[in-house]
Order: structure tokens, then C-alpha cells, then sequence
């Protein structure tokens, strides 16, 4: 069994900042492929398909969270089992 | 002074005659061996050791199901250190009698001065019952004494074993020798240990003998009558920058004078010293004034000033709002006053980024993940924290400070006192003042302020209301002294402070929130080009929790 890939990003930004990166995924999708490269090493995504969508949004006094969660299999000749993107705000 | 425990005090005194009887049976077996004075050692060191484990029982339990008095817990920790001790001397007998069969002749042991240190050690054992009993101070020092005492009489019979190993003499006896030697020297870091056990109970701190003489030695050369036992120690003793430090409020004298004793690293206490002198002479009042100071060996010790009042951050969560606006107007008001007296046109480098890079090893020890490595989100590049590190030592490089101002140099929001009778602010812990930039100052007192651990909205609304107060004085003086690079250096040295201020953070979550405004920062102005970069503003909600 391959071992789990995981990339991890985590940061402080603001709303003009953050936009830069929802466009980086955003392009990903629209091509069908994602690269995410943490110190030298990749994991390549394919989205495609059907995929599951999920927003979750809390408000719990000033604290706001707002999460995307998109999740897919890969299928046919494509080696990965699975992938999933999720973004948290 | 009503701290006996009944049975517990029995106990104690019993390893204590115990012990007294095994050092007597160690030294009658040297003087003279024979199997019956060695199987009585031998069979008495698991009296010792269960007397030892009763009266460690009996403290645990009597701690935990009576309520006790502080000065009772005080007590039962110090039989409790003793004890153990007591048990470890103990052990260095047997030890001693042990390495006997080891010798060719018993008699070999005759050619050292051994004689009067079991004498002296005896003796010691003998005293610390009276000493706990009558809470006598100088017999409690005379024990800590001891270990030099000791140290001094091992070092002499070192030095004669010494001469006979380098020409081969004896080489097996000689080594025996060193260990049962070596195994009264022992027993003079336990009776240390006994010696500062008791100075606990009597005094009521923790205190080593060392920062004890220092304090002793201080208070006398600043003319303060009495004993130490005439002086309260305010508080637990507090340990900042590697330096321990206790308040000393002298008791029953008309006039009476509060000090501050710092004892510590020699190097950091004497630039305190010289810079508190340095402070005095430009700004008199400003800063705690010297009443002594002392060397000794690797240490200094310092009596200063206690100045009364308030930090100012104990007046940030003052219910009176009032009174942090008048601490923020005098605080500026003297900033200001200082900054505009002290300043040098020279410009001057700074090395604010330098910081982090030096800091790193332990901010990671403390946090292993802080330390972004090279990312990317498909074509997008997401810097490292060493890639911007870089880049802010670049930008570092072209932003000098136009000028120099004396710096506290430690700007901690809990390093400045106000005084809301007198309206006016003091400064201490001054060991980094300097000629540097005043950003410097600045942006570890905003850091300092969004480090305040008060998350509730009220608190942070009076810690905001700080930052900005402090933000909008500082800039209008960058201003006002022709300083268009100021945001540019405040941009790194918040972020540098923010990054490593995490080592001192334990709270996971909030660490990492640290670290990545002080990345945001970083990321901000390198993403900038030079003409860009030249119109940077300080983007001060990024200390907004």
C-alpha cells in the first residue's frame, strides 16, 4: 500500500492576498490538474468526474470559519486512490 | 513557631542520631577494622533507609490530608530534603567501609588527613537539629559552610594522591584512596544541600548560599542595619534573563527602604550596573537608582531602587479607563522627551533580521514546525520563511536608521512602571540599553502588547487601544525627525519579534498565529518592488487579535 501524501499550508493572509491562491486552485480544476510541491517533493492531483462539494460555515461571535471541502475518487489508469483538496478560512 | 508533627519529629530525630552513629561506626572502622564494626554498618544502612522512606511517607501524607500553615508545608519540606540527604550520607559510609577491602593494609589510609573532616562532619550532623529547632540562621550558614570546608580538605589529599599516581607508586591503593576520599567530599554537597534546606525554613525563600552571601555582603555595604532575617523577600524569587530576582522590604525600621536584589550571569548584572549609572546621569529618576553592587567569580549581584507603582500593563486592565490614558500620555510624553534629547544623526545599520536567524534553534527546539519550507499551489510559488528571511535581510540592508536615540533596549511592556500619584513612568531591566534605533524599542512593545495573555473583547479593546495610541506617537515622531523608512523597519521588526517571540509560547495555536503575521509581514514587503516598496504602510491590524 503506498504511503498517505499530505501537503499542508498554513497562513495569515488578507482578503486581496488570499485571492491569489483561490485563483492557483481554481486553475487547477479548470485543467483537470493540480500540482502541490512542498520541499521538493509533488503530489499531483486530477480532479475530475463527479466530485463531493461541501461549504461548512460558522459564526460564533467576532470568530468566523468558512470551510471548502472538495473530495473525489480517481479512477481508470490513474494510479492515486483518492484525493481531496480542503480549504479553511 | 507551632510546625511539629508528632511521630514525624520522632522519626527525623532518630535518622539523625542514625546517621551520626553510622559516620562514628565509619571512622572507628577506619581507625581499626574489624567484621563486627563493618557488618554493624552494613546492617544499619537498611534501618537508615527505611527511617528515610517512614518520614517521606509520613510528609506526603501529612501533606495531603492536613491543611497546613505555610511555614508548616515550609518545614515538611525541609525534613523532607534533609532527610534524603541524611539517608545519602549514610550510603557514603557503607561506601566508605566497602572500598577498605580494597586497600593492601587499612593502614595505607594513614597517610591522609581524613581524621578531621569525619570530626567536622559529625559535628555537622550534630547541629542541624538545633538549628531547625531554633531557626538559627547563622547556624544554618555554618552548615552550608561546611562544603567548602571539605572541598578545600579533599583537594589537599587530591593533590598528594596526585604526585604518588605520576611516578607509579602504589597506583592501586592510591586510587582506593581517592574513593573513600572522594566519598567525604560527597558528603559535602549533601550537607550543602541540608544547609540551604534549612535556609528555607528560616528565611521562607528558596535561596542558594551563594546568592545568600551575595545579598548579605549587599545589604551591608548599603548601610541597611540589621540581619537578613530583618528584611522580608517580597514574593517568590523570580528568575528573568537568567538572573534571579526578589524584592527586600526591610522590616521594623522607621526608615524604611524597599529594594530589588538581581543576582546572576556577571556579564549581563554589570551592564545592567553601568547602564542603570548611564540612565541616572542623563535622565536622573528615570530608572531604579544603585545602592550596591557586587563580583564574585562567574556571578554579579546588584541592590537596587524598588520603584512603587504599577507595570503598565497591570494599568491596561485597570477597570479605571482614565487611568490608562494618563499612563499612555506620560508614557509618550517622556518617550518622546528622551528620544528627542538623545538623538544622534548618524545613521546606523540595523540587525533586526540577523535576530531571527540567531534565535532560530530555539524557536524550533520549542516549535520544530515553525519554519515553512519552499511550497507551490500548481504554478503559484509560496515562499519559505528562510527565502523571506533573506529577502527582509536585503531590504534591511537598504533601510538603515537615520539616527540613533538611547534605547531601553528591552522594551517589554512589563518593563516600564507608572506611577499614577506621582504621574510618572520608570524603566527597568536595562541590561541592553543602547545607542540604536528607536523601532527597535518600538516594535517589541507592540509585540509585547499582542503577546499580553488576556483574550476576553474588553481586554483586548484596552490592548488595541495601546497599539494604536503607541503606533500613531511613534510614527508622528518619524515624521517630525524626517524618518520615511520608519514603517519599512517597524514591518521587520514586528515580524521579527512576532517570530521569535513563539519560543516563549507554549500555546500551540497561538504560537503559530505569531508566526504567520510575522510571515504576512515578511511576505508583504519582499512581494514589493523598490519603488513600491518605498511607499509601505504598516499594516497595524496585523497586532489585532
Amino acid at each position: 500500500m503506498s504511503q498517505d501524501e499530505k501537503f499542508e499550508f498554513e497562513s495569515v493572509q488578507d482578503c486581496r492576498t488570499i485571492q491569489k491562491y483561490l485563483q492557483a486552485l481554481q486553475d487547477g480544476f479548470d485543467q483537470g490538474r493540480l500540482v502541490l510541491s512542498a520541499d521538493g517533493a509533488e503530489i499531483v492531483l486530477h480532479p475530475a468526474g463527479y466530485v463531493k462539494f461541501e461549504v461548512t460555515v460558522k459564526k460564533k461571535g467576532q470568530e468566523n470559519k468558512l470551510a471548502i471541502k472538495v473530495g473525489w475518487k480517481d479512477r481508470g489508469d490513474q494510479a492515486a486512490e483518492s484525493g481531496t483538496i480542503s480549504i479553511s478560512s | 513557631m507551632h510546625r511539629h508533627f508528632e511521630g514525624l519529629d520522632e522519626n527525623f530525630r532518630f535518622l539523625i542520631l542514625e546517621v551520626q552513629n553510622q559516620i562514628k561506626a565509619t571512622i572507628e572502622f577506619l581507625l581499626a577494622p574489624t567484621p563486627g564494626t563493618y557488618d554493624k554498618i552494613i546492617n544499619k544502612d537498611d534501618y537508615i533507609d527505611n527511617l528515610k522512606n517512614v518520614i517521606e511517607n509520613k510528609c506526603f501524607t501529612t501533606l495531603s490530608q492536613t491543611k497546613l500553615s505555610p511555614e508548616q508545608m515550609k518545614y515538611l519540606r525541609a525534613v523532607h530534603v534533609i532527610s534524603i540527604n541524611l539517608e545519602r550520607i549514610g550510603d557514603y559510609c557503607v561506601n566508605i567501609a566497602k572500598q577498605m577491602g580494597y586497600l593492601s593494609t587499612p593502614r595505607f589510609l594513614e597517610n591522609f588527613d581524613y581524621r578531621e573532616s569525619f570530626l567536622k562532619i559529625h559535628q555537622t550532623v550534630s547541629d542541624i537539629l538545633p538549628t531547625l529547632h531554633k531557626a538559627n540562621l547563622s547556624g544554618a550558614l555554618a552548615i552550608c559552610r561546611m562544603e567548602a570546608e571539605l572541598d578545600a580538605m579533599y583537594k589537599g589529599n587530591f593533590d598528594k594522591i596526585m604526585i604518588h599516581l605520576r611516578i607509579g607508586r602504589n597506583v592501586e591503593d592510591h586510587i582506593t584512596s581517592l574513593f573513600i576520599i572522594r566519598y567525604l567530599e560527597r558528603i559535602g554537597d549533601s550537607l550543602l544541600n541540608i544547609g540551604e534546606a534549612l535556609l528555607f525554613v528560616i528565611i521562607g525563600e528558596r535561596i542558594k548560599i551563594q546568592q545568600f552571601q551575595a545579598l548579605q555582603r549587599n545589604l551591608t555595604k548599603s548601610g541597611l542595619q540589621g540581619e537578613v532575617t530583618d528584611v522580608d523577600f517580597q514574593g517568590i524569587w523570580g528568575s528573568r534573563s537568567g538572573c534571579r530576582i526578589a524584592r527586600v522590604e526591610e522590616k521594623n525600621t522607621p526608615q524604611a527602604r524597599d529594594s530589588i536584589f538581581k543576582e546572576g550571569n556577571l556579564r549581563k548584572i554589570r551592564q545592567e550596573k553601568i547602564n542603570l549609572e548611564c540612565w541616572n546621569e542623563i535622565f536622573p529618576g528615570l530608572v531604579p537608582r544603585v545602592f550596591s553592587y557586587q563580583e564574585e567569580g562567574e556571578n554579579a549581584s546588584l541592590l537596587t531602587e524598588f520603584l512603587a507603582g504599577c507595570t503598565l500593563d497591570e494599568a491596561i486592565f485597570n477597570p479605571d479607563e482614565e487611568i490608562l490614558e494618563n499612563a499612555l500620555f506620560i508614557f509618550e510624553q517622556t518617550l518622546q522627551h528622551i528620544w528627542e534629547q538623545t538623538l544622534n544623526r548618524f545613521e546606523l545599520p540595523t540587525n533586526m533580521m540577523r535576530q531571527v536567524g540567531d534565535r532560530m534553534s530555539s524557536i524550533l527546539q520549542v516549535h520544530p514546525e515553525l519554519m515553512r519550507p519552499p511550497l507551490g499551489i500548481g504554478p503559484l510559488p509560496i515562499p519559505s520563511a528562510g527565502e523571506l528571511i533573506k529577502g527582509c535581510m536585503d531590504i534591511e540592508a537598504r533601510y538603515p536608521a537615520p539616527f540613533s536615540v538611547f534605547i531601553h533596549g528591552d522594551f517589554n511592556i512589563n518593563n516600564v512602571i507608572y506611577n499614577h500619584q506621582n504621574q510618572k513612568v520608570y524603566f527597568i531591566d536595562l541590561h541592553r540599553s543602547q545607542h540604536a534605533d528607536y523601532v527597535q524599542d518600538v516594535s517589541v512593545f507592540l509585540v509585547s502588547n499582542f503577546r499580553l495573555p488576556a483574550f476576553d473583547p474588553l481586554s483586548r479593546g484596552r490592548i488595541h487601544q495601546t497599539i494604536a495610541s503607541f503606533y500613531a506617537f511613534a510614527k508622528s515622531f518619524a515624521q517630525a525627525h524626517d524618518d520615511p523608512g520608519f514603517d519599512i523597519r517597524l514591518g521587520l521588526g514586528v515580524a521579527r519579534s512576532l517570530y521569535t517571540s513563539t519560543r516563549f509560547e507554549l500555546n500551540r495555536s497561538f504560537a503559530h498565529d505569531m508566526y504567520n503575521r510575522g510571515l504576512f509581514l515578511m511576505e508583504r514587503l519582499t512581494e514589493k518592488t523598490p519603488e513600491e516598496l518605498a511607499g509601505f504602510s504598516f499594516p497595524l491590524e496585523i497586532l489585532y487579535y
